[in-house]
């Protein structure tokens, strides 16, 4: 601290004064600061010579560095560094090495993938990714689904059925679920009696006369419910009608409902309105053939399919 | 009256200096709140309850504007209105235009958070403002020009002192900044929608071109103008170098309006713009530090007003994430850095470290110097100042050390691959990895509120005493008259 006492004492001011007290000492540049400041020129200068820097007419300088790659048409170019052929080339790393799998993915069949211990291995860590990016948004994060929204795909209720190729081709061609809204055609007696049937397949608290008439109802001609959901109301894949005696449900909000009259409340109301909501997207176009197995072995494996 | 010598307050308009530092103490107080709330969006995103105007999208730029331009802004026409006085030994050239700039400048403020929130959104970050309130900032900013660059003119001194030179740089910068950027033409004359006159890559230019020259000018350029007077009057020193000052002047000036394209490394911008920003960022190292040893130097052969005085430890607090700051932004501005750095939490931390370190933090030592003054009496306790600066400090650690890890997690998972040429995660579970640093951000921020809360309660309690103190002089007085009168 007495260095720097000294220090003022022997550098001058400016000899101004500002606002009473204000002043400033004429200290040199410090040493250290000038040399540094040196050094950060010549490293700029050295960073021009690698990169693309000063523009020059219509052109550039390049830079002495240079990056090799193999661009869209399948040829190896070199060109100076650029942030184009950089990407080329680290896309094209990761490429070469997913390419035997995809290739051994593209050339078997479901099962085989399944088995084959190396390849399974790449279908959970590129099926991951896929699904996470693509399916998650809508089915969530380990295909859990969302009630009232996106069916759930981690169990063994399928809607258009859960073997290799009715997966497949879900994902190739989408779907659209679609129910007729009954509200519009049958007396609200009629609808009740089948929301009671409806809660009866499943165990739920219900009026036993109106189940009987409800069921009646169902394999009648006038509300056919029989012709998508089956006879026995265990659901029909060709249509995606689901299983109504299985306890799962995706749309009328049942296991929301505490008490059992509520529970038939929100049958009815699927009933009387329908549905026109259960759409998903063809990813036929979107996404490669190879990615769509990858998936699709994937998706099988979630839900332990059929 | 007229013989005698006038008294401070008819020399100088500090009235204008006394509004401009009550309305950032207020601006400061709703712009970190803002910030702290989205803050907590983030971590616990049912805070959103499903309202377009409470949404993140929305409150970020009231965030920003309310503590950038409310606060940093407020900070900042305050002080350089009380330093061209001090220094010029001239009053303000006109108080009716000092006025308009006070009431247009909140209005500005207003506004543009009522349009925000209502959507209205220019899409430019830190310019989101809409047209008629970008004409409104234009006239603003003429008239603070013509009084700050008067009162020069009217000097008694000969020379400008330093500080002058950094407070009018951020005048003509920003006018030239704000002018440049907000070119666009309005959907129709009643219409608050309009479209930037620039496009593509050109449009990116200009606005990161305002962006980062924003931060040169509006928040380091300005602030050093305010340490540049505020920490030799609290050290009672000289400035270190005068020569130190003019060199980096000059080389800030020069190399800052160079730098704007670093923020859109890896994008269709040309490889050779990007470079240029690149190197011109690692130049502009020195020259920032150059305010920073000229600060700190100051300090030196006083070092124990660090430990009595802790006004003083406000200040080389500052000075210090000052410099911190302008290290890590020329590193993040390489191409290998910023490959991984950009659009990563690492930024928010790093514009946060500039933000609370060094902008908050020598706005508050200097309005912590200033209003005492102001008023005419002492602040009301020293102690509370103490207890502002930890809540500060440790909030400010706590916010960029969160930053730190998750922006770094972030461009790491983000570009992780795994032996079979896949992405290791999906975007969503970098989300989830998040969270834990988004609830430490929220809790630093909160710190950080509630010191400056402790602050605007000590203020307060400054001016109430000031009150106080002048009726008990007036009775005096009184008395006084009363007693040689009978």
């Amino acid at each position: 601290m007495s260095e720097q006492n000294l220090q003022s004492q022997t550098v001058q001011t400016t000899g101004h004064a500002w606002d009473g007290d204000l002043q400033e000492f004429n200290n040199p540049l410090p040493t250290w600061w000038v040399y540094t400041f040196y050094v950060t020129i010549v490293f700029s200068v050295v960073y021009w010579f690698i990169y693309p820097s000063w523009p020059i007419g219509k052109g550039f300088l390049t830079g002495f560095s240079e990056i090799t790659y193999v661009n869209k048409a399948g040829e190896t170019v070199t060109s100076h560094w650029n942030t184009r052929a950089l990407l080329a080339k680290k896309l094209n790393e990761q490429t070469e090495l997913q390419k035997p799998y995809f290739s051994k993915v593209a050339a078997s069949d479901f099962g085989q993938i399944a088995k084959d211990p190396e390849l399974s291995g790449f279908v959970l860590s590129a099926g991951k990714v896929l699904f996470d990016d693509n399916c998650a948004p809508c089915h969530q994060q380990g295909g859990q689904g969302k009630p009232g929204f996106y069916p759930n795909l981690a169990d063994d209720d399928w809607l258009y059925g859960g073997s290799y190729d009715k997966i497949h081709q879900t994902l190739v061609n989408g779907r659209r679920g679609y129910m007729p809204a009954f509200g519009e055609v049958l007396p609200a007696g009629d609808i009740d009696a089948l929301a009671n049937y409806v809660a009866s397949l499943s165990g739920i608290g219900h009026d036993a006369g109106k189940a009987a008439s409800g069921r009646a109802l169902f394999v009648s001609q006038s509300a056919a419910c029989y012709a998508c959901h089956g006879e026995n109301a265990k659901g029909r894949q060709e249509t995606g009608a689901p299983n109504l005696t299985d306890g799962i449900w995706l749309w009328a909000n049942v296991p929301g409902a505490q008490k059992p009259e509520d529970k038939i409340a929100a049958i009815r109301a699927t009933i009387a309105a329908g549905l026109n909501k259960g759409v998903m997207p063809a990813w036929g176009g979107r996404l490669t053939p190879e990615q769509i197995k990858v998936l699709t072995v994937y998706v099988h494996e979630l839900g332990g399919g059929t | 009256m007229a013989a005698t010598t006038l008294a401070p307050a008819e020399q100088y308009n500090f009235d204008i200096v006394k509004k401009f530092a009550v309305m950032a103490l207020v601006w400061a107080v709703v712009g970190m709140s803002v910030g702290v709330y989205i803050a907590s969006e983030l971590a616990w995103p049912f805070l959103n309850f499903d309202s377009p105007y409470i949404s993140f999208g929305r409150l970020r730029p009231v965030h920003t504007g309310a503590v950038i331009f409310g606060f940093g802004g407020s900070a900042l026409f305050a002080t350089s209105y009380y330093v061209v006085q001090r220094t010029c030994q001239a009053r303000l050239i006109s108080d009716g235009m000092a006025s308009f700039t006070f009431w247009g400048w909140q209005s500005v403020i207003v506004l543009a958070a009522l349009s925000y929130v209502s959507g209205y959104s220019q899409g430019r970050e830190y310019a989101e403002m809409e047209w008629p309130i970008d004409i409104l900032i234009e006239v603003v900013w003429v008239a603070y020009l013509i009084v700050y660059v008067g009162t020069i003119m009217r000097r008694k001194q000969p020379h400008i002192y330093v500080a002058n030179w950094f407070y009018l740089s951020f005048i003509l910068a920003t006018a030239l900044l704000h002018t440049f950027n907000n070119l666009a033409v309005p959907v129709d004359l009643f219409s608050m929608k309009s479209y930037s006159l620039f496009s593509g890559t050109q449009d990116a230019m200009t606005q990161w071109w305002y962006g980062h020259n924003a931060v040169g000018f509006f928040l380091t350029a300005a602030f050093l103008g305010m340490m540049y007077y505020f920490v030799p009057k609290q050290a009672g020193r000289p400035i270190y170098s005068y020569r130190l000052s003019i060199v980096h002047f000059w080389a800030l000036g020069f190399m800052y309006m160079w730098v704007g394209a670093h923020h859109l490394h890896w994008t269709a911008l040309p490889d050779w713009t990007s470079t240029l920003a690149a190197t011109f960022s690692i130049l502009l190292l020195m020259p920032s530090w150059g305010g920073m040893i000229n600060g700190i130097m100051t300090l030196s052969g006083a070092w124990d007003k660090l430990r009595t005085d802790p006004v003083m430890r406000f200040m080389i607090v500052a000075l210090s994430f000052y410099g911190m700051s302008t290290f890590e932004g020329p590193m993040m501005s390489l191409k290998e850095v910023n490959a991984l750095s950009h659009y990563t939490d690492w930024t928010v931390g790093h514009v946060h470290s500039g933000a609370l370190g060094w902008v908050a933090m020598i706005s508050f030592g200097s309005l912590y110097h200033m209003i005492p003054r102001l008023w005419d009496t002492r602040l009301y306790s020293a102690r509370l100042v103490e207890v502002h600066f930890w809540l500060a400090t440790i909030g400010i650690l706590l916010y960029i050390i969160a930053m730190w890890i998750s922006g770094i997690t972030q461009g790491l998972m983000w570009r992780a691959t795994d032996e079979f040429g896949n992405l290791q995660y999906s975007f969503v579970e970098s989300v989830a990895a998040m969270i834990p640093f988004y609830i430490m951000r929220a809790v630093g921020g909160a710190f950080f509120l509630t010191g400056t809360v402790v602050m605007v309660y000590n203020i307060y309690m400054t001016i109430r005493q000031a009150g106080q103190e002048e009726a008990a002089l007036e009775a005096k007085l009184a008395a006084k008259m009363a007693n040689a009168g009978a």
